[in-house]
């Protein structure tokens, strides 16, 4: 990210948020809003404002674990470096005005609106995790119960508990853990996709984790099936097992605590050991390693980007196997999880090959379309606006003399010859009279 | 599909490409008809 800021030609915009996009590939015009931050780039990140502000709002980036200030820097390596006021939680004391030295402050500031002129669009809006309903596996009604991201923050030597690992009811170490898999996902009820196995390796990761830095845990894996496909991946799992880490086939529909110790006690039975029947074990902590799901507002740059998404959620790329860059749209690629679940290794390899994709294009000073492109017969035009309707890529204008087609948007697909009722449309090379002419001739042999 | 099942059909189907099955008119099935075919099939 640093170095990225840091290269020239290469403009960041961050805390900002799409609010149009027109035009088609080599002239798309985007709008951005720079939301108010109320603090101007002269702030250097220094910190000197959160010490003196009074008012405590929850850190996302701990996911809601441990406070912040309401003006805060939004996580340690944030890029560029600079605070923002939550006004939501500020009390306008402007005690932080005060505090700052470098009179950055400012309460003043209002959301920007900028209008860039770009040749393609790379839409990379990753995921956000899964959250299970209340109450389901104890899902926020047991203390004990956190999901995978929460644990992964309270490791986390940057996190609310600067790496030691501590359960939530009591701040005390749990010897007894258990990962649930699939949480949310490979369910017909909910998720019905795997998130590619990222959340089986991120659980075997952290029970590594946990085990090396606390060897006398006891960790169990609850498991549907361990999706351990990768290069190196199957090999992470075995070394995992070897250190003792307990992996069970089961499939836990019930969790229960006891309000005394805070400990959640769960009935399981091995599916590949049945003999040994139901078996009560109990926990001190239950980690939920919930699905990958589409990041939270992407329906809102689906509709201003014309895209479309899959019955899943995701951004639905060209072709799911032969081109899962591009989309339907030329000059707009996908990169990482907003086209669907991908690891870490995967995402950059996607993204890399987005930035091929469209540097490609991008190049040269012409774009080649096919002659095979809607064209009017303004004459005929009703104007009736069913062409503009039916067209999916949005290729159709209806004007004052007629309708218009974008020559670039359009793909030469017909439907809107097909439902235009005065025949004021037709396709170049597949004209009425060519398809006559073939019928015609295939029928001539009877 | 039909291809790597190595599907067989009768040599008397005669496919005419078309961008889109949004393309298909009733006018080109009707005229077909009214040619002599026995039917015709739409896939997309």
């Amino acid at each position: 990210m640093l170095q990225s800021a840091r290269t020239p030609g290469l403009n960041l915009y961050t805390y900002s948020e799409l609010e149009d996009v027109e035009g088609f590939i080599g002239n798309f015009k985007v709008k951005i809003r720079r939301k108010a931050r109320y603090v101007t780039n002269d702030c250097n990140g220094c910190g000197a404002c959160f010490e003196v502000c009074p008012a405590f709002g929850y850190n996302e980036f701990n996911e809601g674990m441990d406070p912040r200030k309401a003006i805060y820097v939004s996580f340690a390596q944030a890029v560029p470096s600079l605070a923002q006021i939550d006004m939501d939680r500020c009390i306008r004391c402007e005690l932080c005005t005060n505090a700052c030295e470098l009179e950055a402050i400012d309460f003043n500031q209002e959301d920007e609106i900028i209008e860039l002129e770009v040749g393609s669009i790379i839409v990379a809006t990753g995921w956000d995790e899964y959250i299970p309903e209340t109450g389901y596996l104890g899902y926020n009604i047991y203390p004990n119960v956190i999901t995978e991201l929460q644990l992964e923050r309270i490791l986390a030597p940057n996190g609310p508990t600067i790496g030691h690992l501590v359960r939530p009811s009591d701040g005390k170490r749990p010897k007894r853990i258990l990962f649930i898999q699939c949480v949310g996902s490979r369910d017909l009820n909910k998720n019905t996709y795997c998130s590619a196995g990222v959340c089986c390796m991120i659980a075997i990761k952290n029970t590594k984790l946990i085990k090396q830095h606390y060897p006398d845990t006891e960790i169990d894996v609850a498991y549907m099936d361990i999706r351990a496909a990768g290069k190196d991946y199957e090999e992470y799992f075995t070394a995992s097992r070897k250190e003792g880490i307990r992996y069970i086939r089961t499939n836990i529909s019930k969790l229960k605590d006891d309000p005394l110790t805070g400990n959640i006690k769960v009935i399981m039975q091995n599916t590949l050991r049945e003999s040994l029947g139901l078996k009560e074990m109990e926990y001190d902590l239950v980690v939920l390693s919930a699905s990958m799901m589409p990041a939270q507002g992407i329906g809102k740059i689906e509709k201003m980007l014309k895209l479309e998404t899959s019955q899943d959620g995701f951004f639905k790329e060209f072709h799911s196997r032969l081109n899962p860059i591009d989309t339907k749209i030329p000059g707009i690629a996908l990169a990482g999880v907003a086209q669907g679940p991908k690891s870490i290794a995967e995402s950059i390899a996607h993204g890399r090959a987005a930035a091929s994709s469209l540097a490609r294009l991008m190049s040269k000073d012409k774009y080649r379309i096919l002659l095979i492109r809607a064209t009017v017969d303004k004459e005929k035009c009703a104007k009736c606006g069913l062409c503009e309707l039916n067209c999916p890529y949005m290729a159709i204008t209806i004007n004052d003399d007629g309708a218009e087609v974008n020559e670039i948007l359009c793909r030469g697909c017909g439907s809107c010859l097909a439902n235009c009722p005065s025949e004021a449309i037709t396709l170049r090379y597949y004209r009425e009279p060519q398809y006559e002419k073939q019928i015609d001739a295939i029928l001539e042999e009877i | 599909m039909a291809g790597t099942i190595r599907a067989q059909y009768p040599a008397t189907i005669r496919p005419i490409r078309i961008n889109c099955t949004g393309r298909v008119t009733p006018s080109l099935i009707m005229r077909t008809i009214g040619k002599g075919a026995d039917g015709v099939m739409i896939a997309g």
